[in-house]
C-alpha cells in the first residue's frame, strides 16, 4: 500500500514509499526498510484524523509510517500488521472515548447556545404568572404615583370637563362603584368625540364625553365604570407594564439586542394584546359582580355592548385590543339570565345622556 | 489529471510578486483580485468553482463552490490560458507585506493545508478543497477556525505569509508551539491541535491570547511572523480617527508641525 515514510536520512517532507503489510517490508526509490514487528506508537494521522501513523525508534532515529488514504487506514484497521495488534486494539479505545467525550462537548455546546431561547420561551409560557406575582408585590403607594405621574405626563393633551351634570354623574356612579375599596378612585370626564374610557394604576378613570354620548341609560354607562374600575382593582395595567418590561429585558437578554429588534416588538405586541383580552373578560365578570352589588341594573353592560357591536366600525379605538363586542355582549347577556333577582332601583339621572 | 508545469519567478522583497511562465496551451488559477499583470496572450476567464477536473457536472461544480464559500472565499476562480503561440506571463501580487511561498505539491505528498485566505494561485489543476479538523478544541479556539483550506494535485502552489516567513521540517514526535493566528500552511502528516495557554496568569496578562497551536511532527510546516491580523490591529489603533498619535516620527512640537494631521 503507498504509504509516506519520516525518518533519518529520508527528505524532511518525507518519501513516497511501497509499504508491503504482510512481509513488512518498505521500499522507494533508493532504499528500503522493515516496520519493526516489536511493535510501537500509533496514533491517528491527518488532518482530518482519517489516517494513521506508526512510529517506532531504532540506533538511527525516530522513524513516522503515514497512511492518509482513509480507506488504507480501514484496511489496516481491520487487519493490523504483525507486532501491533496491540496498539491497533488500544487506538480503537480511545477513539470510542473520544467520539463519546465529542458527543458531550457538543451536547453541552448546544445547551449553552440554546439556554437564552430556553429562556425566552420559558419567560413566555410563565409571563402572566411571574408578572401577577410581581404586581401582587408592589405597594400600592408606589402604585399611586405611578397613576399619578402617568395622567400627569397626558394631562397636557386631555381637555378635562370635572364640571357640569355628566361629570356629577360618572363621580357619584363611581364612588358607588368602588365602595370599600383600598384605592382613592378619581374620576375624570374628557371632552373626546372617540368612545373610549381607560383605567390608570392607583385610581385614575377616564372617560370620553364621546362614550357619555353614546350610552343610551345611565345603567350603560355605570357597566362601562364598573369595567374600568376593575382593570385598577386587578392591576391589569401594572401586570402590562411589568410584563413590557420583562420582556424587553428577557428579549435583550437572549438577543443582545438592546435596542428591541422588529422580532421583539411583534412578540411583545402580541402578548399585550392576549394579555388584555384575558383581562378584558376578567374585568367584564368582576365589573358585573360590583354592579350587583352595588345595586345597579347590570343589565346596561351587555346592552351598551350591543350599541357598540353595532357601530364597530366607528368605534375602532375602543375594540382594537378587547375582544369582539358580539362575544362579550352575549357573555354577559348569559350571566344575566342567570341572575334571579332583577329588581334593581333605576339611576336617577334622566333625561339620558345629559348636556356635557 | 492533467496537471500543468509552471515556471515561476518571485519578485520584491518585502512586499512581493510571482510571475508564472505560461506554454502555449497551459493555464493557472489565481485568488480573485489577486492578478496584476498579464502578457499578450493570456485570455481571463472566470469559472464556477476552482477549475480542477475532479467536479464534473453541475452538482460537482456547485458542491465545489460551496466548499469555497465556507472557507470564506469567493465562488468564481479566475483562470488564465495562454491562448497565443508563444510563453507569456502572468503575474500575481501578494495582498500585503509578506513572502510569496512557492510549494511544489509533489514533494509534500500531493497535499498542503493551508490558512483559508493564504492561497495565491496555483497551476491549473490543482483542486482547492476544505479540511475539517474534528478535534473540537482546533474548531473552537484555534485563530484560523477549525476549517482549513486543502490543496490538492501535483503541481505548484503558491501561497502567502505575512511579514517573514520560517519553514520548519519537524521529526517524528517534534512538537512546536505556535500562536495561533501565525501558521500558514503544513503538510497533512504533522498533527495540528489547539492547547490552553495553561496557566491563568499567562492567559490573561501575557497578551499572548489563551491559546496555542501546537504541530507536531513528522512533516514540514511553514509560519508566518506578521499575520494580517496583527498588522491591522497596529494600524487601526495608530490611525488619528481612533485616537492615535503619530509620536515617534521625529516631530519636535509631537505632530502640531505635521501638515498631515491638520
Amino acid at each position: 500500500m503507498q504509504a509516506r515514510l519520516f525518518g533519518p536520512g529520508l527528505p524532511a517532507a518525507g518519501q513516497a514509499c511501497e509499504w508491503q503489510t504482510d512481509s513488512g517490508r518498505i521500499q522507494w526509490a533508493g532504499g528500503e526498510t522493515r516496520l519493526p514487528s516489536t511493535g510501537g506508537a500509533l496514533r491517528s494521522a491527518g488532518f482530518d484524523l482519517a489516517g494513521l501513523e506508526l512510529s517506532w525508534a531504532d540506533d538511527a532515529g525516530r522513524w513516522a509510517l503515514q497512511v492518509l488514504a482513509a480507506a488504507d487506514a480501514t484496511t489496516l484497521r481491520a487487519t493490523p500488521p504483525a507486532g501491533w495488534e496491540e496498539a491497533f486494539a488500544q487506538l480503537a479505545g480511545t477513539t470510542r472515548r473520544h467520539r463519546k467525550g465529542r458527543a458531550l462537548g457538543w451536547s453541552a455546546l448546544a445547551l449553552f447556545l440554546a439556554a437564552p431561547l430556553l429562556l425566552l420561551a420559558g419567560f413566555f409560557a410563565f409571563s402572566d404568572g411571574i408578572a401577577g406575582w410581581i404586581a401582587q408585590r408592589v405597594p400600592q403607594a408606589q402604585e399611586e404615583a405611578l397613576g399619578e405621574a402617568s395622567f400627569r405626563a397626558m394631562q397636557a393633551s386631555l381637555k378635562l370637563r370635572d364640571e357640569g351634570e355628566a361629570a356629577r354623574a360618572v363621580r357619584e356612579i363611581g364612588s358607588r362603584l368602588t365602595q370599600g375599596s383600598a384605592y382613592r378612585y378619581r374620576f375624570h370626564v374628557v371632552e373626546d368625540k372617540a368612545i373610549n374610557a381607560f383605567a390608570m394604576p392607583g385610581g385614575i378613570v377616564v372617560v370620553h364625553s364621546g362614550l357619555i354620548n353614546a350610552t343610551r341609560t345611565p345603567e350603560e354607562l355605570a357597566g362601562v365604570l364598573a369595567h374600568e374600575v376593575q382593570h385598577i382593582e386587578l392591576r391589569h395595567s401594572l401586570k402590562g407594564l411589568i410584563k413590557q418590561a420583562g420582556l424587553s429585558a428577557v428579549w435583550a437578554l437572549a438577543t443582545g439586542d438592546v435596542g428591541g429588534a422588529l422580532a421583539g416588538e411583534a412578540a411583545q405586541r402580541m402578548m399585550s394584546l392576549s394579555f388584555s383580552r384575558d383581562a378584558e373578560r376578567e374585568a367584564d365578570n368582576a365589573g358585573f359582580e360590583a354592579l350587583l352589588r352595588a345595586g345597579i341594573d347590570p343589565a346596561g353592560m351587555p346592552a351598551f355592548f350591543d350599541t357598540l357591536a353595532k357601530q364597530a366600525g366607528s368605534a375602532p379605538e375602543l375594540l382594537s385590543t378587547h375582544p369582539a363586542s358580539e362575544a362579550r355582549r352575549d357573555a354577559l347577556a348569559g350571566r344575566l339570565s342567570s341572575v334571579t333577582n332583577r329588581r334593581f332601583e333605576p339611576l336617577p339621572y334622566r333625561p339620558w345622556p345629559p348636556a356635557p | 489529471m492533467a496537471m500543468d508545469v509552471v515556471d515561476y519567478e518571485i519578485f520584491g522583497n518585502e512586499m512581493q510578486y510571482v510571475e508564472v511562465e505560461l506554454d502555449p496551451g497551459e493555464a493557472a488559477i489565481g485568488e480573485a483580485g489577486a492578478m496584476m499583470l498579464m502578457e499578450d496572450g493570456i485570455q481571463m476567464d472566470t469559472i464556477f468553482g476552482d477549475g480542477s477536473a475532479q467536479q464534473g457536472g453541475l452538482f460537482g461544480k456547485l458542491l465545489g463552490a460551496g466548499k469555497r464559500l465556507l472557507t470564506g472565499e469567493s465562488l468564481f476562480t479566475t483562470i488564465f490560458h495562454n491562448e497565443g503561440r508563444n510563453k507569456s506571463r502572468v503575474a500575481f501580487a501578494a495582498p500585503y507585506p509578506g513572502k510569496i511561498v512557492p510549494v511544489d505539491l509533489t514533494t509534500v505528498g500531493g497535499t498542503l493545508i493551508c490558512q483559508k485566505d493564504s492561497f495565491l494561485c496555483a497551476a491549473r489543476g490543482v483542486s482547492l478543497g476544505i479540511a475539517f479538523n474534528r478535534k473540537l478544541g482546533t474548531g473552537l479556539f484555534g485563530g484560523e477556525g477549525f476549517i482549513m483550506q486543502k490543496l490538492e494535485g501535483d503541481g505548484m502552489a503558491f501561497v502567502h505569509a505575512g511579514g517573514t516567513l520560517a519553514v520548519r521540517d519537524l521529526a517524528p514526535g517534534e512538537v512546536l508551539r505556535v500562536d495561533t493566528g501565525c501558521v500558514v500552511a503544513f503538510q497533512p502528516s504533522v498533527d495540528f491541535d489547539i492547547q490552553y495557554v495553561g496557566k491563568l496568569k499567562s492567559a490573561l496578562f501575557s497578551g499572548e491570547g489563551l491559546f496555542f497551536a501546537t504541530l507536531r511532527g513528522p512533516g514540514r510546516v511553514w509560519l508566518q511572523s506578521l499575520p494580517l491580523s496583527r498588522l491591522a490591529n497596529r494600524i487601526v489603533m495608530a490611525a488619528p480617527a481612533a485616537g492615535g498619535q503619530s509620536r515617534g516620527e521625529g516631530s519636535l512640537l509631537g505632530g502640531l508641525l505635521d501638515g498631515d494631521n491638520e
